[in-house]
């Protein structure tokens, strides 16, 4: 989940102190009888019926239009009830497993050819819209063309633009405008990079570069189909034409969101998604406080109800020390990873930077962000719910030459500053101020104070934080708080990332051209397993090389009613979905 | 009066116009680049242009002055070609951050508004006047001590605190009604009626401890003075003495804070708001500070500090009603 985070869902997490970039990150044909769980599910049952209600402190779904939907929570929300999109990732309660690329709109998960350059989706036969319009290659084909608005389209991942094999002008802008656009526009050119067959089954892109992964990034509904006919630009935001089992019947911002059955969604064409509830209702602008009250008194309608939000810190203790709620609650990683980018333009000695590693009392950084319920401590950049890619790196047993202790090695700091043969440079610390960014960063302060290194703080306005730190190596201090977390479950929307120039969040500067060379290498493989291979090298080369501060891998804890069950979960328990560290909507019931 | 009202209107729209150009500076001043907020995780440069452009932030703060003004007025319309949109009059701005126009989004919240503050008000009024009145009556006595005592507890409270004790007691501990989430009038009347009882009663336990105590004070003025003791003279019966002349009497200090009172929570009762779940005003306007939406925090400010004036007018209208003495010129 990529750079900055925008939208309703993203303040949220923002005010949580997170300041983390991401992307944030029935009907007719229903069967009548209980259903299996989802693939890779540990075989529980869902019960078709009743209402599920959603509670949320936010006021909004921050966006339904299919383009513009970016924050990890909405894009499994959207895809599991109205958007259907090319691939989709397994649902199951396994990391690995659900990590697995599966099909959806399309018969399978793509076929690349040209080394990874061209990917062709057939669709499956018989898909519709919720008017009863059948879904082609050319609803695909329009909706993909709608991110290429940036003016209209806002909010959106701009993968289509990134990878699609278009044209840049000097600026390094697409010169396909998008379909709004009439005068100066280069339809040519995406006419060209996104074929549709002539029976308008296939869709085929071809890519700038070869992509070993597309068919993960197919998986977010910016590549899903949007009928022409029925786009009203940014309005379509509104009211999108769903394609899933379920459409809006009423969409009050600030108030609910009600969803009702799509009469033309059939469970034999689609076989990915289920449609338990009858209905569907999302509760919007509740005080979070209030929101755990109700979840945890479980009583009449909110036996079936679900808050999307994490527990606020004063409810923890309570949810996880009262065996009551042992069946409802979760605790699970959230999609990010927090930490310290180094310049390595202004910290170029490798020593230094092992210093400054060796140096942090990681222990207390975790204990101000709220201990083991806000993470657990990290060795990496990639963490353990990216369970395809992720294995221990080492960071703090071996790869700075000695064990260092969560608290810090000082000792081992100032023997590294000794080998490096340069007096370690004064930093400067840019972070987000807030009341519990300002302990963190006095607390490194203090930490790296004991081995001899200097650190200055800068605390910086939030709203203006990312366009402080964004500003290029020169004009960026020595050390920024960073967060991280993938746009797919694919370590690929992580390591090209956070350490390569053509990634969209390196703060590191680190310019490594044998590490780019073989970021690139992953990036293009197409055997899955040979890929995480890659990534994990890869990963602890850039811990090795100390180019960030790892601090923790984030955790969240949430609560469910007592009559919320999910299709894939274990005994029917809700749990926490890895790809978009979200629920796994589509598999959750009301029990009878 | 008629001459009154209109110099009193006159003053007031000048008084709006003044406080919108100041607002309109504030906010130009703050570090928020509106056009930036427009654009999501990979925004460019370019398209940062091109919606400033689109939206008019590119254009010197007067003429954006003088385009919102004109937008109250006539209407206005954004961006052009397929993607033209319409803001009829009074167009307030456009909020990019909700996709909406942001007069559209007042409208929705403002009977929510309305309906919190005006309940809330009829029974702080009732309960805290009487409850003064009946203090004063009886000074010193048992009634006087009980309920001032009660007052200051209720005055101490913040309304949240109200808020999440009420909640806890009568929906979780004593499940005495299921958790009242905002129901429209038209689509349930009952629900909707269920939905405002708790942020009526919390708002009203705090402010009906002040006008007690208020009226209470007021009362032991009045009721100490020389016509009081001319009417009783002349045999008037006690409930008269105190009704009609007592009361009204004391009655102009307590409607001018009633005023501004109720035109404040016409601006959104943000806490109360929060704690129920209710689309209000007051929740709109922090989450519009909260997510730097600059054109409805100016919008927003614009219809409190509107509520304030009017609320400002009609009291001085109203004391010519209550007070005899009273001549308005």
């Amino acid at each position: 989940m990529g750079k900055t985070k925008t939208g309703l869902r993203c303040v949220a997490l923002a005010s949580a102190g997170a300041l983390a970039l991401a992307a944030c990150g029935g009907g007719s044909g229903g069967s009548g009888s209980p259903s299996a769980g989802g693939s890779g599910g540990a075989g529980a049952e869902g019960t078709r019926g009743g209402t599920l209600t959603f509670l949320s402190n936010l006021e909004q779904i921050a966006h339904l239009d299919p383009q513009r939907n970016y924050t990890g929570e909405d894009l499994a929300f959207a895809s599991a009830y109205l958007t259907r999109t090319l691939t989709a990732y397994a649902k199951s309660r396994d990391g690995v497993a659900a990590g697995k690329v599966v099909p959806d709109l399309a018969t399978d998960t793509g076929k690349p050819t040209d080394g990874g350059k061209t990917w062709a989706f057939t669709l499956k036969d018989g898909s519709k819209f919720e008017d009863g319009s059948p879904i082609t290659c050319a609803d695909v084909k329009y909706g993909v063309s709608r991110t290429f608005a940036q003016t209209v389209i806002t909010d959106g991942p701009t993968y289509a633009i990134s990878l699609l094999d278009i044209p840049k002008d000097a600026q390094g802008n697409s010169t396909y405008k998008g379909p709004y656009e009439t005068a100066k526009n280069d339809t040519a050119s995406f006419d060209k990079a996104l074929e549709c067959s002539s029976d308008n089954k296939t869709v085929t892109f071809h890519l700038a570069k070869p992509a070993g992964d597309f068919n993960y990034t197919t998986t977010l509904t910016a590549f899903s189909p949007v009928p022409k006919t029925k786009d009203k630009g940014e309005k379509y935001d509104d009211k999108p034409v769903s394609s899933g089992p379920y459409k809006i019947i009423e969409y009050t911002k600030g108030q609910q969101l009600v969803l009702d059955r799509n009469t033309n969604w059939s469970a034999a064409n689609d076989t990915y998604r289920h449609d338990f509830p009858d209905k569907i209702v999302y509760k919007f602008s509740l005080e979070n406080s209030v929101i755990d009250q109700r979840m945890q008194a479980d009583a009449g309608p909110d036996q079936s109800a679900i808050s999307v939000d994490s527990l606020t810190t004063a409810s923890l203790t309570t949810v996880f020390n009262d065996p009551r709620f042992k069946d409802r609650r979760v605790n699970e990683f959230d999609p990010y990873v927090r930490y310290i980018a180094i310049n390595v333009k202004k910290v170029p000695n490798l020593k230094h930077r092992q210093a400054i590693l060796a140096a942090a009392d990681r222990a207390q950084l975790l204990t101000i962000a709220g201990g083991s319920y806000a993470g657990d401590l990290a060795d990496g950049v990639i963490k353990p719910n990216l369970a395809a890619d992720y294995e221990p790196s080492g960071l703090w047993d071996s790869l700075l030459g000695a064990k260092v202790p969560d608290t810090g090695n000082p000792d081992l700091a100032k023997k590294l500053i000794a080998e490096s043969g340069a007096p370690m440079p004064a930093l400067t610390y840019d972070y987000g101020k807030s009341p519990d960014a300002d302990k963190s960063a006095a607390a490194l302060q203090s930490s790296l104070g004991k081995a001899g290194i200097k650190v200055t703080l800068n605390g910086i306005e939030p709203g203006k934080y990312y366009a402080t730190v964004l500003a290029g190596a020169d004009k960026e201090n020595e050390l920024a708080a960073a967060g991280w977390g993938p746009d797919w479950s694919n370590a690929s929307t992580v390591i090209p990332e956070l350490f390569t120039s053509a990634g969209g969040f390196d703060l590191t500067h680190a310019a490594d051209k044998d590490f780019t060379a073989k970021a690139v290498a992953a990036k293009a493989e197409t055997d899955r397993a040979k890929q995480g291979t890659a990534w994990k090298e890869l990963n602890k080369t850039a811990m090795q090389n100390a180019w960030v501060l790892p601090t923790r891998f984030g955790r969240e804890q949430r609560l469910a009613g007592s009559k919320v069950g999910s299709a894939s979960g274990e005994n029917g328990h809700v749990y926490i979905w890895a790809p978009y560290g979200s629920w796994g909507y589509s598999d959750l019931y009301v029990k009878k | 009066m008629g001459t009154y009202i209109v110099r009193r209107v006159v003053a007031m729209f000048l008084l709006l116009i003044a406080l919108s150009i100041i607002v309109f500076l504030l906010f130009a001043a703050l570090p928020t680049d509106p056009a930036a907020l427009t654009c999501g995780k990979q925004c460019t440069p370019q398209v940062i242009r091109q919606n400033a452009i689109r939206l008019g932030y590119d254009r010197p703060i007067y003429e954006q002055y003088g385009t919102f003004m004109k937008g109250i007025a006539l209407g206005r319309t954004y961006g052009s070609g397929s993607q033209k949109f319409e803001c009829p009059a009074p167009c307030l701005g456009y909020s990019f951050f909700r996709g909406a126009n942001v007069t559209d989004l007042i409208k929705d919240r403002l009977p929510v508004t309305a309906v919190e503050a005006v309940g809330a008000f009829i029974l702080w009024m009732v309960a805290g006047v009487a409850t003064g009145i009946l203090a004063a009556l009886r000074r010193g006595k048992w009634q006087d001590r009980i309920s001032m005592s009660l007052a200051l507890v209720g005055y101490s409270f913040p309304s949240f605190f109200i808020g999440l004790v009420l909640l806890y007691f009568v929906i979780f501990k004593f499940n005495l009604m299921a958790y009242p989430a905002y129901t429209p009038f038209a689509s349930d009347p009952a629900a909707w009626l269920r939905s405002f009882i708790l942020p009526w009663i919390t708002l009203a336990v705090l402010y009906a401890a002040l006008y007690a105590r208020l009226t209470r004070n007021q009362m032991l003025d009045t009721m100490g003075e020389d016509f009081i003791r001319t009417a009783r003279a002349k045999g008037l019966t006690e409930r008269v003495v105190v009704g009609k002349h007592g009361l009204r009497a004391g009655l102009t200090p307590i409607v001018t804070a009633a005023g501004l009172d109720l035109s404040a929570l016409l601006g959104g009762a943000v806490i109360t708001e929060q704690v129920f779940g209710l689309p209000g005003l007051g929740k709109l306007s922090l989450d519009a500070v909260l997510q730097s939406d600059l054109p409805l925090m100016t919008a927003t400010v614009l219809v409190v500090a509107a509520f304030i004036v009017v609320a400002n007018l009609v009291v001085d209208l109203l004391y010519a009603v209550i007070d005899p003495r009273v001549r308005l010129g």
